[in-house]
């Protein structure tokens, strides 16, 4: 809180003004003789707790009357405290500003970002011919030192983007900039909606970067604008997978999409689906607040790659209503085999070959180090489990989006991988050998097939095995539990454990009905990896990636790539841009948790919602002259008797109301 | 038409008088018819009564003696108190003198207690009008001083006057209740007829001021600091029971009880006193 006369405050001291004129009102006492003395001193035993209290607060009330009266004169400029206040204006202001997605919903007739700037603007004007003002916007990281606050809502570092915001990052920019710039004392003026996946409060970065601003030799003080108002109705939409799958001759394009919207509602949502320009409409209904939609687009014979988007209607928020997609050219996917026993390989090898029938690459496994998984969305691994440099790679492979199966190596192996490892070679003890009973139908690599045909796994027949341990979702178990195929998920991709080889000495597998379409399924599912390359997330793009001269394609007009979504080209490379999924995560760090991720800092909330004035400061001197009021009227109300009995004393009683002395007659 | 103080019950006097006797006399007031038995004065019969009934009747007359009235005067402190319209003794002053004066001019004998902390004058009932100026004289030199002594006095009084008579005690009462009424019980045990007026001060019953004040005791050194705004509904309250409960206990006792605020015309006061005690005679 700073105030406009600060002079005045040196008026508090007339706080004790009602205390001294009580004392000596109770000092210029009359004396009385009296003869009903014996009613008195009863009277004065029976009252005497009452009207002490009531003289207390009358005398609290009346030096609380006079601190609003001064605090009011003194025009108060903003809440808290009167420390605050007396401190003098700081020497550097750093204005931070989430100008993440999700601060672009609105909230009347502008968006919380806009009415974050308009706050801040009206707040740093006061401080702008005595300390420096700095923005940091949660986009860009750049501090930038600005002039006039008047300006804040037209530079380009505080316009509407498509990125997400980091505010450990953001506080950690401004530590930096304190360091570098020498700051004396400073203020951390934090505009955000307090979206959780934007604060991370469970990030140790926090810990460090408030001990650091702690350390400081000069106190920093932090002020949150906390714009986490409940919007009006909004939906939003992002794109989790797409996969582009050939059907026969023709193609078709599998999306995987999260529809989410902040309130429930029986009405469909109309989603718009652009493809190569072409638009086409279709209605989801949300059963709750959120789902998630699998479509399938036909492609037709088209060989090329394209671009869309699936947009929503307008709503509270314009900025999580379309998700961009970018898809490739319609090329085989292709798989490689590692493998030292020659039999099993070129099983392996035919049963993972691409659409043109091209067998799988065979490596050996002493070779893999050199070899190159580019293109590749399928690693077929028959081998004792990787481990070194070897790991490395696979677990890359995997977490980029990748499919990794493990076969037995067929002895004993000590190794582990992700937590998994080999047992024993087990034999069946009778000709039937192992079976499997039961798999997972529904999804997987074992599903149905489109025709609802079950795999033949339980005419399988299995007489060896090498049963994997660690960890796992089992998707089939041999008949005494054994599980056969086993699935993690390692980042964007899966890594399987299958418990036979497709040796006729250990299992039927080399038949092909199960081998087949199990990895020409997982060939599919690492598709991803060779695609979503043409994906971004806006604001998160790599290095190597922003130096490219990168042109819009979805749009006539220029759009900066680091802050916008969209589909942009360079080259023969085309790139989807969309907000951060985590832009749509309804929840909020809400202003407590907020005041406890900034430590010993002292933070001062500005929860003053003055839109219509545009100010952030300035408004709060009414409560102080509302509180002088109040005050005075509950101080009249105590003390409302005995001025009705002075009024009495010096004006004839009314006709109709007795006396005292005739009441007690 | 002349005003009298009468007694409500029958008084013991020497000579005759306007007042009841508890004695048959020979006034000209018919009484009852009785019985002759031996012993009976025989010319106090009836005989035409006789000469009808052929029995002895005797004829009885009420008796008819004057009254010894008792005037007893708060002289305690208290009494002191007094605001504009004058000191509590000096009301009960002239309300004596007044009553004294026509008791003393219809005959009757009069007598006067003051007491108060230190003071005790005493003076025997007397019918002859010179005794009036006596009366006078003391009451002019009574002086309100000290603690009252108003329960010693009357209890001294109740023993002491063995004849019945007329006791009017003019005080603020502002004493110990119990005692108090024990006290008034004891007189009327000795068949007196006992009249109060308890005399009060405007201020006393309104309780209104408008800054604090320090109270002074008029019968001790003890003083209260207060903020009367905060503690007038207490006092009020307080003093309302007080004057309540001495109001029952005259009733009773079967006391002629009457509340003075002395902003009242005590001319005013003594002629209702006379007419209401006329009244209940009739």
């Amino acid at each position: 809180m700073t105030f406009l006369q600060p002079m005045v405050l040196f008026g508090l001291p007339l706080l004790l003004a009602p205390v001294i004129i009580h004392l000596l009102n109770r000092m210029r006492h009359r004396p009385k003789p009296w003869a009903a003395m014996m009613f008195l001193v009863s009277a004065t035993r029976n009252s005497a707790s009452h009207a002490r209290l009531r003289q207390f607060l009358i005398l609290l009330c009346r030096v609380l009357a006079v601190a609003m009266l001064v605090l009011f004169v003194a025009r108060p400029l903003a809440g808290g405290w009167l420390g605050w206040a007396l401190s003098p204006a700081p020497d550097a202001i750093l204005i931070l500003l989430d100008r993440s997605a999700s601060m672009e919903t609105q909230v009347g007739a502008t968006t919380k970002r806009q009415q974050a700037l308009q706050l801040l603007a009206g707040a740093a004007r006061e401080f702008e011919e005595t300390s420096h003002l700095v923005l940091i916007d949660s986009a860009t990281r750049a501090p930038q030192e600005i002039a006039r606050a008047a300006t804040l809502n037209e530079l380009s570092l505080t316009q509407a983007t498509d990125t997400g915001a980091d505010i450990p990052a953001l506080l950690r920019t401004a530590f930096d900039w304190l360091i570098e710039n020498r700051a004396g004392t400073a203020e951390i003026w934090l505009a955000s909606d307090g979206q959780r996946s934007n604060w991370l409060p469970e990030d140790p970065r926090w810990k460090s970067v408030i001990a650091q601003l702690g350390g400081l030799s000069r106190r920093v003080r932090v002020r949150l604008l906390a714009m986490n108002e409940p919007s009006e109705a909004n939906a939003s939409i992002s794109i989790k997978e797409l996969l582009r799958r050939p059907r026969g001759d023709k193609s078709e394009l599998q999306f995987v999409l999260d529809l989410q919207r902040n309130r429930s509602s029986a009405a469909p949502i109309p989603v718009t689906l652009t493809l190569n320009g072409e638009r086409s409409e279709s209605e989801v209904t949300l059963e709750g607040q959120s789902l998630r939609w699998r479509r399938t687009v036909d492609l037709g014979t088209r060989r090329e790659g394209g671009w869309g988007s699936f947009t929503l209607p307008a709503d509270a928020n314009e900025h999580d209503n379309t998700a961009w997609f970018v898809y490739g050219a319609d090329t085989p996917l292709l798989a490689t085999v590692v493998s030292g026993d020659p039999r099993v390989a070129r099983c392996l090898e035919f049963a993972a070959a691409s659409r043109n029938a091209q067998p799988a690459e065979l490596i050996s496994p002493a070779a893999f180090s050199d070899a190159n998984l580019e293109g590749r969305s399928l690693l077929v691994w028959q081998a004792p489990l990787p481990d070194g440099m070897d790991a490395d790679q696979v677990q890359t492979f995997a977490a980029s989006g990748g499919v990794v199966i493990f076969f037995p190596p067929g002895r004993p192996d000590a190794g582990q991988f992700n937590g998994m490892g080999w047992g024993s070679v087990q034999d069946a003890e009778n000709a039937e050998g192992f079976r499997i009973l039961r798999w997972g139908e529904d999804e997987g690599p074992l599903a149905r097939s489109d025709e609802h045909i079950s795999l033949p796994l339980g005419q399988t027949a299995f007489q060896r095995r090498q049963p994997m341990a660690g960890q796992k979702e089992t998707l089939a178990a041999f008949d005494d539990g054994t599980a056969f195929l086993a699935r993690q998920s390692l980042g964007k991709g899966e890594i399987y454990f299958c418990a036979s080889l497709p040796d006729p000495a250990w299992s039927g597998l080399g038949d092909g009905p199960v081998l087949v379409p199990m990895l020409q399924r997982m060939l599919q599912a690492g598709a991803r990896r060779v695609q979503q390359v043409s994906s971004a997330a806006c604001g998160e793009l790599s290095p190597a990636d922003q130096s490219l001269p990168w042109i819009s394609v979805d749009s006539t007009g220029h759009k900066d790539i680091r802050t916008q979504a969209g589909v942009y080209r360079a080259g023969g490379r085309l790139l989807a841009v969309n907000r951060p999924q985590a832009e749509d995560d309804p929840e909020v760090v809400d202003t407590e948790e907020a005041r406890k991720l900034f430590g010993d800092l002292p933070v001062q909330t500005l929860q003053e919602r003055h839109f219509e004035t545009g100010q952030l400061q300035g408004e709060i001197w009414r409560l102080f002259l509302f509180a002088m009021l109040l005050f005075l009227i509950v101080e009249g109300i105590l003390i409302l008797p005995a001025r009705q009995a002075a009024s009495r004393a010096g004006s004839p009683p009314p006709r109709k109301t007795p006396r005292p002395e005739e009441q007690l007659a | 038409m002349h005003l009298t103080l009468l007694a409500r019950s029958p008084m013991e006097g020497t000579v005759s008088g306007h007042h009841k006797s508890p004695h048959r006399g020979s006034s000209v007031e018919f009484a009852e018819y009785r019985n002759y038995v031996p012993g009976d004065d025989i010319r106090r019969l009836d005989w035409r009564v006789f000469a009808r009934t052929d029995r002895f009747y005797l004829k009885e007359y009420e008796a008819e003696t004057n009254l010894r009235c008792y005037f007893v005067l708060d002289c305690s402190g208290s009494m002191k108190f007094g605001g504009a319209a004058g000191r509590k003794l000096d009301y009960a002053r002239r309300l004596a003198a007044t009553l004294a004066y026509i008791t003393v001019h219809q005959g009757d004998a009069v007598g006067l207690v003051c007491c108060g902390g230190k003071t005790f004058f005493e003076i025997p009932p007397r019918r002859n009008p010179s005794h009036l100026k006596l009366i006078f004289e003391t009451l002019e030199k009574a002086e309100p001083r000290g603690p009252t002594g108003l329960i010693a006095a009357l209890h001294d009084l109740a023993e002491k006057v063995r004849r019945r008579a007329l006791v009017i005690v003019i005080s603020d009462f502002f004493c110990e209740l119990e005692p108090l009424l024990n006290c008034f019980q004891h007189l009327r045990f000795q068949k007196h007829d006992l009249a109060l007026f308890q005399l009060l001060d405007p201020a006393e019953m309104n309780f209104q001021f408008d800054r604090p004040v320090r109270f002074v005791d008029l019968e001790s050194s003890m003083s209260v600091v207060t903020e009367p705004s905060s503690i007038r509904d207490e006092y009020l309250r307080q003093l309302g029971m007080f004057l309540e409960q001495l109001r029952e206990g005259c009733h009773e006792f079967g006391t002629d009880y009457r509340r003075v605020i002395t902003h009242e015309s005590y001319e005013r006061v003594a002629a209702d006193f006379l007419v209401e005690r006329a009244l209940v005679r009739k």
